[in-house]
């Protein structure tokens, strides 16, 4: 589900207005993105170094206020830009992150809803799969996908965070989302992942 | 369901950190506000305005946004354009009586000495009136420029394309070394008024002004 695009968005043009003079107020946008900052780069970097990276990422945003472009509303592609920089930083660690989850063990099933079963299962079955799929993309098709998939920023956003045209936004995720097609299509993980969604 | 939704359910079992996993980070975020240098300037302690979500009811702040380092610069140019300028009047007034009849011409004819004579007050007050409202440009646009203006960014990048025309129809070395200098200073100004940084600026800058009085932490 797309998160709050609403009054609490519009503020955030403001809140960093008014950091400009009162520091004070940055802690504001820190208490409002700072928890999907972090699941995004947990995602992307591992949970141990995801509390390093969104502190990274406020401090950078917050040093740079000032260049901040008011016309914005929304603050989140500005730190989602600053975070997959940061991410880029540390790409090397993220392709081992990838090969290590390929690596391990899946995990035990939770006891829960039918639903969750079944998402779990077709995740366990998918997973190395796209996590091999993933490390193989080139590093900004890899961005625009995530960013898209996960955080489900509009191109427009994407756009913004990545500081590329649209358009650049469009074929980098229509190459990426071809190649992981073409990586799923006829594998076994596919034939389960198909299996369940057809049985739901 | 499609790649784009496996991605997404996917993403899913990653949960929200719990809020003391992001203690730490929001610590360092303190610290990091506390050591700014206009941290600590509210009648309030800093606790209550980092606890204090919501509309600004701080001290007044800022109509424009912070000028950036490339505006900054583009801005001290143009002020060096305009001192350069008059640097330019003064020699040409220095120098303008050694003008000789062969060096004007109207059309493919040069003036005689005598129309020359007869001219000199006008060319003269030509000159003075040229580089007077090349100065006031200079300035005028600088300014502007310095308040986050974009139609002056506009304007500036308008008359450097008419300077480089002009530029480009000179034809004596004498009137090329003469003319470049402030091309060149055009021309750095308005590549520094179009980086990014300046983009935001001026965004902010219009984004400020079209907000309604109520929204804005200044008066």
């Amino acid at each position: 589900m797309r998160r709050r695009r609403g009054s609490a968005a519009a503020d955030d043009a403001a809140v960093i207005e008014s950091s400009w003079r009162e520091p004070e107020r940055f802690a504001v946008l820190f208490d409002r993105h700072a928890p999907h900052i972090h699941r995004y780069l947990a995602r992307r970097a591992g949970r141990e170094v995801a509390g390093d990276l969104v502190a990274e990422t406020f401090l950078a945003a917050f040093a740079k206020r000032d260049r901040y472009d008011l016309s914005r509303a929304d603050a989140r592609p500005w730190l989602y830009g600053i975070a997959t920089n940061l991410v880029g930083q540390h790409r090397r660690d993220e392709a081992r992150q990838y090969r290590i989850s390929q690596a391990a063990p899946a995990e035990p099933e939770v006891p829960g809803h039918a639903e969750r079963v079944a998402a779990d299962v077709t995740a366990q079955a998918m997973r190395p799969l796209l996590d091999a799929v993933l490390a193989a993309l080139p590093a900004g098709d890899r961005d625009v996908l995530l960013l898209i998939a996960w955080e489900q920023l509009t191109y427009q956003e994407v756009s913004q965070a990545l500081a590329i045209p649209v358009g650049t936004v469009r074929s980098r995720l229509n190459r990426a989302r071809t190649k992981v097609r073409q990586a799923l299509a006829g594998t076994d993980a596919a034939a389960t992942y198909e299996e369940i969604t057809t049985n739901e | 369901m499609n790649d784009m939704e496996l991605l997404r359910e996917l993403a899913q079992e990653t949960p929200l950190p719990a809020p003391a996993e992001l203690a730490g980070a929001r610590a360092r975020l303190v610290a990091a506000i506390t050591a700014d240098p206009a941290a600590g300037r509210l009648t309030a302690g800093p606790e209550t305005a980092l606890d204090q979500p919501g509309p600004s009811n701080g001290p007044a702040g800022p109509l424009r946004p912070p000028v950036p380092a490339p505006v900054r610069d583009a801005v001290l140019l143009m002020y060096g354009g305009a001192v350069g300028t008059a640097i330019q009047l003064i020699i040409a007034l220095f120098y303008i009586g050694d003008i000789g009849a062969y060096h004007l011409t109207v059309g493919t004819h040069s003036l005689t000495t005598a129309q020359l004579v007869h001219l000199r007050p006008v060319i003269v007050t030509l000159v003075i009136f040229y580089a007077l409202v090349v100065i006031a440009l200079w300035l005028w646009l600088a300014r502007a420029v310095g308040r986050g203006r974009n139609w002056a960014r506009i304007l500036s990048t308008v008359l450097f394309g008419a300077a480089t025309l002009e530029l480009a129809g000179l034809h004596s070395a004498g009137q090329v070394f003469w003319a470049v200098l402030p091309w060149l200073t055009g021309l750095a100004a308005v590549l520094q008024l179009w980086r990014p940084a300046s983009s935001a600026f001026f965004r902010s800058a219009r984004a400020l002004r079209s907000r309604p009085p109520s929204q804005i932490s200044g008066p």
